[in-house]
This record gives structure tokens, sequence and C-alpha cells, in this order.
């Protein structure tokens, strides 16, 4: 127990001290925060009045046809900064007007020769706004449609009678309900997904650069194997783990700081980022990341020499790309019964469980069957990428085949 | 007491590296393992430290079985290897605790062997800004760190400059002093002689020499005349048909197969007042010793 503390507490103070590990990390923290302040600084480059934001629109209605009704549409948060001219106004008065920024966009309302109306929208290019505003237009519709009803002398009951009001709700035939964006949910298990595959990378690195720097001899003559995996394992996870909560934390902090809250309520539903959800994501994280750590302990052990790693990695690769996709895709039919599997099956649960219970379709029974089967993953990968690496570490020769991986360990050195 | 080998061999796929040897060390001194490439010499030391398990055979330390878990001994490989990236007192530091010391003794151990191996500067630098020899000195001292009773030294002076070697062999004459058990296997015959007691020469997994190397020399007849004289002697040579191994300014080593026929050459120079400054009848030596018995 004594060497398995003193591997893992030189496994987390030789990661953290390098160069390599500290500039990244803050590569990423700066990028997140500079990410989070995009807005900012959009704003800070356009400028910061109080109307940005607000479009300036001139409405020309000549022939008065909304009888002074257009300037509602100011009370009616739609962006729009309203001014309404009676007079007539010419396209060309319009365009210096727009070139000396007095305003931004002009409406002009004109009547045809055969009686009926049509209404110009003039924008300085096109390629900014390519049609008109539907909700431009449907306010203007709604505003004439009450203008004329008016006019009808009807009561306030006909006139309320004439705008329903109908509540509109959608429900499904489905018992589970399901919540949650899931763009944002997809996000995240992409997030996720890298957290556990880079961190895993790293005990394949870290073996096979003891095996290149020669000094595996010493090491085993000092500790036994199975000290060597687990406190190697355990002390990239922790710096990983940390790495990670440093990096979601900043996200989270400089959303909260630097985001509208209106903006992130919209992409993100705080509510649903509970501490429940957090020690899952957690559990999932820690065991997704022994998985897919002790495979690679294991292919990292058949190499001696760095540009062995890469070929040597490809299978476990290969699995943990088929496990993200399985729970990815499956992810857009989150209730189907592939999600399911993909929740229990253990390459793709991990990347999978934490958003099923994010999203509130993760039955009790169902989590512990997950993490049942991936617990019995873990313990049948570890016996077996032990033994290997046991046998393996003290081979010095070219890459190690698959039959040559069988053969050693079927050997009874250990 | 001491180590004990008994019968030992181990096959890997399709090769008998090691054969059914056996030896003892059974007091403190320089025990030495000998042979060619691929003779069984790493596999023979694996297996004494645990490393790897021996097909047959047993091997004991103090009568006690050996195994991994059980072995505590010190251990300098063939293959040198250090953490580039880690700082040196990092390094020894990590070694000297998985070897069971505390903090506070493994501080000590580190800064007395940096002392005397004379690397003290280095110990806060990285280890990949140091030289082959000075790396090599960081792992002798990671191999006595924890002050083990037996220790297996590969190739010990390979890559080190004369100082370096010369600070080597002290210490290891200091931790012979001290009553350490020492295994170590070279290619340098020079060293071997200069240091061991008894030795074991290994052929393809065989023993094919072993026992006390005082005793092994004497068995050996004395098969080299070592003279330097006044004037070239070529012909007095030839005339009691002696072969020149090596002549330069007057200077012979010439090979004999009686001692007697050496003291005839020179009785015969004497008369004809040649002058000999030289004159020494050589045993063969360990390097003579090994070919002998390991060249094909």
């Amino acid at each position: 127990m004594k060497d398995l503390r003193t591997v893992i507490a030189f496994t987390i103070k030789d990661m953290a001290k390098r160069k390599s590990f500290i500039i990244s990390t803050l590569i990423i923290l700066v990028l997140i925060v500079i990410g989070f302040n995009i807005p900012n600084i959009a704003k800070a480059i356009v400028g910061d009045n109080e109307n940005a934001g607000e479009t300036n629109l001139l409405i020309v209605d000549s022939t008065n046809l909304f009888e002074g009704t257009l300037q509602t549409i100011n009370q009616m948060e739609l962006g729009y900064n309203v001014q309404v001219a009676n007079n007539e106004v010419s396209f060309d008065d319009i365009k210096g007007k727009i070139e000396n920024k007095d305003i931004d966009q002009a409406m002009i309302i004109e009547q045809k020769e055969d009686g009926t109306y049509k209404i110009r929208y003039i924008v300085e290019n096109m390629t900014q706004v390519a049609m008109v505003p539907e909700d431009l237009m449907n306010t203007i519709n709604t505003l004439y449609t009450n203008l004329q009803i008016s006019k009808l002398g009807l009561t306030p009951e006909q006139i309320a009678s004439l705008s329903p009001n109908f509540e509109f709700t959608i429900e499904q035939t489905e018992e589970q309900e399901v919540s949650g964006n899931i763009l944002v949910i997809m996000l995240l298990s992409i997030v996720l997904f890298y957290a556990i595959y880079f961190c895993a990378y790293q005990v394949s690195s870290s073996i096979t650069t003891e095996k290149t720097s020669k000094i595996m001899e010493t090491l085993v003559t000092s500790t036994s194997p199975r000290i060597i995996v687990l406190g190697k394992t355990i002390g990239i996870g922790i710096v990983g783990l940390i790495q990670i909560c440093l990096i979601v934390g900043v996200a989270l902090i400089s959303a909260k700081v630097f985001l509208d809250p209106e903006l992130l309520n919209s992409v993100l539903d705080m509510s649903k980022m509970t501490p429940y959800l957090a020690i899952m994501t957690i559990v999932y994280f820690i065991l997704g990341y022994f998985a897919y750590a002790l495979l690679y302990a294991l292919t990292g052990s058949t190499v001696s020499k760095p540009e062995d790693i890469q070929s040597a990695n490809t299978p476990v690769a290969i699995l943990a790309i088929i496990g993200f996709y399985l729970s990815y895709f499956t992810m857009m039919n989150p209730t189907s019964e592939l999600n399911q599997f993909a929740a229990i099956f253990p390459i793709s649960s991990p990347f999978c469980m934490p958003f099923r219970i994010m999203m509130g379709i993760a039955s009790n029974a169902e989590i512990i069957l997950s993490i049942a089967v991936l617990v019995i993953t873990i313990l049948i990968i570890a016996q077996v990428a032990i033994k290997i690496y046991s046998n393996a570490i003290l081979n010095y020769g070219t890459k190690m085949t698959f039959k040559d991986i069988v053969k050693v360990y079927r050997d009874k050195n250990n | 007491m001491g180590l004990k080998l008994e019968n030992v061999s181990k096959k890997f796929v399709g090769k008998q590296a090691v054969d059914n040897i056996s030896f003892e060390v059974d007091k403190p001194g320089v025990f030495g393992l000998l042979g060619t490439n691929g003779a069984g010499k790493t596999t023979t030391i694996r297996m004494l430290l645990g490393i790897i398990k021996k097909d047959t055979g047993e091997i004991t330390w103090n009568g006690k079985k050996v195994e991994r878990k059980s072995v505590n001994f010190g251990y300098l490989p063939e293959e040198r290897g250090v953490y580039p990236k880690t700082k040196i007192y990092d390094q020894l530091m990590y070694f000297a605790k998985l070897k069971g010391m505390s903090q506070k003794e493994a501080d000590m151990a580190i800064k007395k062997w940096a002392k005397v191996l004379k690397v003290e500067e280095y110990l806060p630098m990285l280890a990949e800004k140091l030289s082959k020899g000075n790396q090599q000195k960081i792992q002798f001292m990671t191999a006595i760190i924890h002050d083990p009773e037996l220790i297996v030294l590969d190739e010990p002076f390979s890559g080190l400059d004369p100082v370096n070697s010369e600070i080597l062999k002290n210490v290891i004459i200091d931790l012979v002093k001290e009553g350490k058990y020492i295994i170590m296997s070279s290619h340098q015959m020079a060293s071997i002689e200069e240091f061991c007691t008894d030795i074991l020469i290994l052929n393809k997994g065989k023993t094919v020499l072993q026992g006390n190397l005082k005793e092994i020399k004497e068995g050996y007849k004395a098969n080299r005349l070592e003279l330097s004289t006044n004037k070239n002697i070529d012909e007095w040579i030839k005339e009691f048909n002696m072969e020149i191994e090596f002549s330069k300014n007057n200077e012979y080593s010439i090979k004999i197969d009686a001692e007697e026929k050496a003291h005839q050459l020179l009785k015969k120079l004497v008369t004809n007042h040649i002058e000999v400054d030289k004159f020494e009848i050589k045993k063969p030596t360990l390097n003579d010793i090994f070919i002998e018995k390991v060249g094909e």
C-alpha cells in the first residue's frame, strides 16, 4: 500500500510539473475565458451604446394608411426603434440616411395603381438581411387588421372572440419523459469522451516512456508490476480529473460571469446540474477512464519505441470510437433500445449513461446494472493488463503481435 | 548462508537460456558472473532478483527462497535508464521510498552518496541534462541507496571515464569492506580480476568454469614469457621453437609450453651478453581462460 501511494504521488508530481501539461492546461483555460467573452468582445468592437442591438427602422407611410398606429411597434420589444414619416421620402433620401447611419433600415408603404398596397423593405446589403423579417410582417398585418376591426363598431367581447389566444401544448405517447437540450448533451458527451480518452492515452505513453528510457528494469526490482500499473493509472487519473474539474469549473464560472443569463438558460438548463448528476458523471469518468487506461497500459507495455505507440494503440482507439459513436448517435433517440444498450455496454456506457441521467430517463436498476457491468469489465481488463505488463515490460524487441501477446499472457513467469 | 543457486534452469520459447547452473556466494566479496553475449547472465541475474521465475531449481538468500516480493537487493542493470524529464533528487527519492526508506533516511542517504560519487551539483537538475557517465553514477546510487546486503552490478564500468571508474572502484572496495555481497557481470576481464574472488563462466546457458579465481589460475601452467632486452633477439627465440605473440622495440610477449624453456632462453641471452631488463613468466590471464572456455 505504501508503494502504491509512492507510485501515485510520483506520477502526479511528475505529470503536474511538466511544462507541456501546465502550458496546455493554461491555454485551454484562457481559450475558455475568451470563448465565453466573445459576445462582450463583439459588443466592445461594435460599440456599447444603449440602443446597440436595436435596429433603427424608418417607416414611410405617406398615405397614413396605419393612422398613427405604427408607433406602437416600439412598445412590442421586437428589437426595432421605429420612426414614422407620413410624408413622401424617396429611395435616394433613404439611401443617404442609411449611409449616414441615421437609420439602419427603412420600409416604404406604397399604394399600387389597382388600389392594393405594396411594402418595400430597404436594407444596406441583402447579404445581411436576405428577406423581410417574419415578425415584422406579422406585426404589420396584425396592426392593420386590428385597425380595420376597430372601425366596425364591435363590442369588446366581439373583438376578444376574434383573438382567441389558443394555448398550445405538446405531449408524447412514450412513457419516459426526456428533458434537456439534446444538442448541448451531445456536446457535453464529446467533452466527456475526449477527457476519458486523452487521460487514458497518457498511461500508454507513460509506460512506453519508461521502457524507452530503460528505467523499467530498475523499477521492477523496486516494486511489483501490479503496483506500477495501478499506481500509474490512479496517478494519471487524479491529474486528469483535477484538470477536467478545473476546465469545467472555469467554464461554469465564465458562463455565469460573462454570459447573458437569458442566453445561458436558453442553452443549458442549470436546474438539471444537480450534485447527483455531478457525482454520477465523476463516477463514470473514473470508471471509463480506468477501463480505457488499463487497456492502454496493456498496449503500452507491448512496445519499446515511441514510434510504435500509435499503431499499438490503434485497436483501443477503434474500440473507444465505436463506444463513443454508439452512444452519440443513439442519443438522438434517447428512448430507443439501442441507447439503453449503449448505456449498459461497457465500452459506451461511460459516454452515454451520465446523459441519460441528465435527461431523467435512466432508472436506478439501469444505473446499477451499467456500473456493475463496467466494474466487472475493469477487473477483467486489469487482470489481463497486469499479467501482460508483468511479462512484456522487459521485452525490448520489436512491437509485439497479437500472437506474441497471447503467448506472453500464457507465460508462467508471473 | 549468503546467496545460493541450485540446479537453476530457464527456458524461453525455443531456447534454453540457463541450463542447470549452481553456485554459492557464501561470504562478503565480489563474485564474477562471466559469459559472452547471450550466454544467460542477464537471465540468471533476473531470476536471482525475482524479476522472472525459474523453471527448475532453487534460489535462496540466507536460507530463504528468493521471491520478487521479498527481495530488496540493489541492482545496476546493463540497460542504463533514468527518467529524462525528472529531477535527479526526485527520482532518487522515489526509488529510495519504493525500497522502504523514509523521507528523512532517503534524504540523508542521497546527500551522502551524492558527495561520495561527486554528483551533488546535479541533484536539482533534470536527468536529461546529465552526461551518460553521470547518469550511470546516478543509477549506481539507485542500486545502493537503501544499503542492501546483496548488490548486483551488470557492467558497472562500461561508459565511464578513468576518473569516474576510479571513484566507482573505490566505492565497490568500501562496500566489500562493509561486508556486502556483490555479484558483478562484466566483459572487462581486468575489472573482474581486480575485484573478484570467485567466478563463474557461462556459455550458452551452461556453466563452463567456476570456482576461486586464484585457484583456477593456479591450475593453469605458465604460458607466456614477457621479455625486454637491449637488442633484437628474434633469432634466438626461433632457435628455441617459441612463438612470438607480440614484439615492439625489443619488448617481447612469447608463447611458452614449459617454464624450463624460458629459463634456457634466459641463460642463452646472458651467455651472449644480452642485457635483459625484464624477464617474467606469466600464467594465463582471465581473458585467456575466458577465450579458451567460450571461444569457438
